[in-house]
């Protein structure tokens, strides 16, 4: 463990990574502070409210999106909201989303990789069809046609969704189909722990099954879930972009990423500005994340160190 | 290796059915009531129930799902709203009330053009990512590997919804270097075929490169200092020839795992891609489908992405048991 600090500890790129990871943790979390000093929020329609930031088409009136000392990155075409207070409440609904995601997907691949690792047999060739058909899924278009299907499920027609519901159901979604690779690596790697002398000397002196997973296996498991964590954080939080982008998600008035890519799309061609903040923040974010990840695996496992 | 053949064709043909019938459940049987949807916001409770009776969704789940793996066997005839028959030959993948075709035609008008993003876009992953990969590993450390990591690390980062509008401002509308972004069918105007999918299979292409291209270095650098490498090198073979006839063979089962993943999931269609690039293919037919609540469209995308999934991942296993015998024994 400590070995493994050291090793990341040296490794330049990594840390970085983790300084930018940390940067956009601290912006999510301080948010409100940030947002209160510059003096804007991210709901209140300024391009409308003041005269002659607007066009009377709806484009911004300055140059490059409406960018002023004011707005620091310009204004929301239309409806005239301010793109930095936007940009960092988004990272909120992303992080959110992903973290809570995460967990999830943390707990379930753990508690299913493990058992299935160590009881082996029928339970073991269960596990692996079910993951077969899973895999098999095209997530996306799943995440797509699920995430409504849900909301319809517990929400009245023509009610409002709270946005916890809509929070919750985006994380179910995504931890129903993110656990399986997860807990199939968990599932090789038991598979061999299991075989080792440790285990052996704790079942000879009569170790409960559970006293086994619990105490024995587990604590040698968090290596590839770090490992897995790290790569799917990114990936949740794109895809949560793409859900939105794609006119499904998270719905407005949250600050939401990839709804701000959509309704960038939408004008692109006369305002670009609008959307190249979201897409260079998301490409950021990701970036950071990719070489974390890098960086973790490097320090964990010495064979693909680069 | 025939009883590997039969035996992983069976397993294939068990994960489709259930894939089928889990689709089925979700969409069919879980909560938003299809003919509602169907029937249009204008219906009144009565209308429902016949539109209900007439899809046949009074009848139990289990029936209904029968009907429709008959329906796909040996064709079956579906009700209209209003009760008019409309036959629907095998495979039928039922009848979508939103579009008002049957689902499998609406899926076979638009898959060219799927079919020739996915071809396009696997052209530049095979070239591009797997020998940016191969070039990496040989140059390792030296400043060819260096941009081509930086290329790859950019590519596995940037998103499709941005990388794609922003060369589209940049090199249709600005410069003018490429053709605006559509599909021309082939038989018609294979320039203009050619020209209105490059930017989408190169933008659709890269992205997806960047895993290729990670993933080949490392097995390339594994394999170069195995014993049998090294061993080659050293009765006289030339570093290129060893490569070409013993490293790459070594380090090609993972490579190929994921080509057949990818190449599945490509032909179930670009659904991010082709709704930036305006391309009406599958994956632009599903996310329609979604939007506008058509779920016999939906579930019919659904089961067309896995089977190509299921099918292309099972025969990249085969391509692998070829190669390694190991695996075929096992």
């Amino acid at each position: 463990m400590l070995r493994m600090l050291d090793v990341f500890r040296r490794d330049r790129t990594g840390l970085v990574a983790l300084c930018v990871v940390a940067f956009f943790v601290l912006l999510a979390l301080a948010a409100p502070l940030i947002a209160a000093l510059y003096g804007k929020n991210p709901t209140e329609h300024y391009g409308q409210n003041e005269a002659g930031l607007l066009s009377p088409e709806g484009l911004p009136v300055l140059p490059n999106g409406g960018m002023s000392g004011d707005f620091w990155f310009g204004i929301e075409p239309g409806l005239g909201r301010d793109v930095f207070t936007q940009l960092l409440y988004g990272i909120r609904t992303s992080l959110l989303v992903a973290t809570a995601a995460v967990a999830v997907i943390a707990v379930l691949g753990v508690a299913l990789g493990v058992t299935v690792g160590y009881l082996g047999g029928l339970a073991d060739r269960a596990f692996t069809f079910v993951c077969n058909v899973l895999l098999a899924f095209p997530t996306l278009l799943l995440f797509l046609a699920l995430s409504p299907i849900v909301q319809t499920r517990f929400v009245d027609p023509g009610e409002n969704e709270p946005a916890w519901m809509q929070f919750t159901v985006l994380v179910l979604v995504f931890a129903a189909f993110g656990w399986v690779p997860l807990a199939m690596v968990l599932r090789t790697t038991v598979r061999s722990l299991r075989e080792r002398e440790f285990v052996e000397a704790a079942r000879a002196v009569g170790a409960s099954r559970r006293h086994i997973v619990l105490r024995e296996l587990l604590p040698n498991v968090w290596a590839p879930v770090l490992v897995h964590i790290t790569i799917a954080l990114p990936g949740i939080v794109t895809a949560e972009a793409a859900l939105s982008f794609l006119g499904v998600g998270i719905s407005e008035p949250i600050p939401d990423w990839g709804r701000m890519i959509a309704r960038g799309s939408e004008v692109f061609y006369d305002d670009p500005t609008y959307m190249i903040f979201p897409g260079v923040t998301i490409l950021l974010f990701v970036l950071a994340f990719n070489l974390l990840g890098d960086s973790v695996r490097d320090a964990l496992d010495p064979r693909t160190r680069r | 290796m025939l009883s590997y053949l039969i035996r992983r064709a069976l397993q294939a043909a068990v994960v489709l059915l259930a894939i089928s019938a889990t689709a089925f459940a979700l969409f069919y049987a879980a909560p938003s009531d299809p003919a509602v949807i169907a029937c249009g916001p204008k219906c009144d409770a009565t209308q429902i129930a016949a539109v209900r009776e007439s899809m046949g969704l009074d009848e139990p789940i289990l029936a209904q799902y029968a009907d429709y793996v008959r329906g796909f066997v040996a064709g079956r005839t579906i009700s209209d709203v209003d009760g008019t028959p409309i036959a629907c030959d095998a495979p039928c993948l039922g009848y979508s009330y939103a579009l008002h075709e049957p689902v499998r035609a609406a899926i076979t008008s638009r898959f060219p053009v799927t079919l020739s993003l996915a071809g396009g876009a696997l052209a530049v992953i095979v070239v591009a990512g797997i020998g940016a990969g191969f070039v990496s590993a040989l140059r390792r450390g030296r400043p060819t590997d260096r941009v081509l990591s930086g290329l790859t690390l950019l590519g596995a980062s940037v998103q499709i919804y941005f990388l794609g509008y922003a060369l589209q401002y940049l090199l249709v509308y600005r410069t003018g270097w490429f053709a605006l972004p559509g599909y021309t069918p082939p038989g018609e105007d294979l320039g203009a075929w050619a020209a209105g999918l490059l930017l989408p299979c190169l933008v659709l292409g890269f992205v997806n490169a960047a895993m290729f291209a990670r993933l080949s270095r490392a097995q390339l650098l594994e394999v170069m200092h195995e014993g049998y490498v090294r061993t080659a090198r050293g009765k006289g073979l030339s570093p290129l020839r060893t490569h070409l006839k013993y490293t790459s063979r070594g380090a090609a089962a993972p490579l190929v795992q994921l080509l057949g993943l990818e190449v599945g999931a490509l032909l179930g269609g670009a659904f991010i891609t082709e709704t930036v690039f305006g391309l009406s293919g599958v994956g632009k037919l599903a996310v329609d489908a979604v939007v506008q609540n058509d779920l016999p469209t939906v579930v019919g995308t659904v089961l067309l992405a896995a089977f190509f999934v299921v099918v292309f991942v099972a025969l990249a296993d085969l391509v692998v048991a070829w190669l390694d015998p190991r695996v075929r024994l096992a």
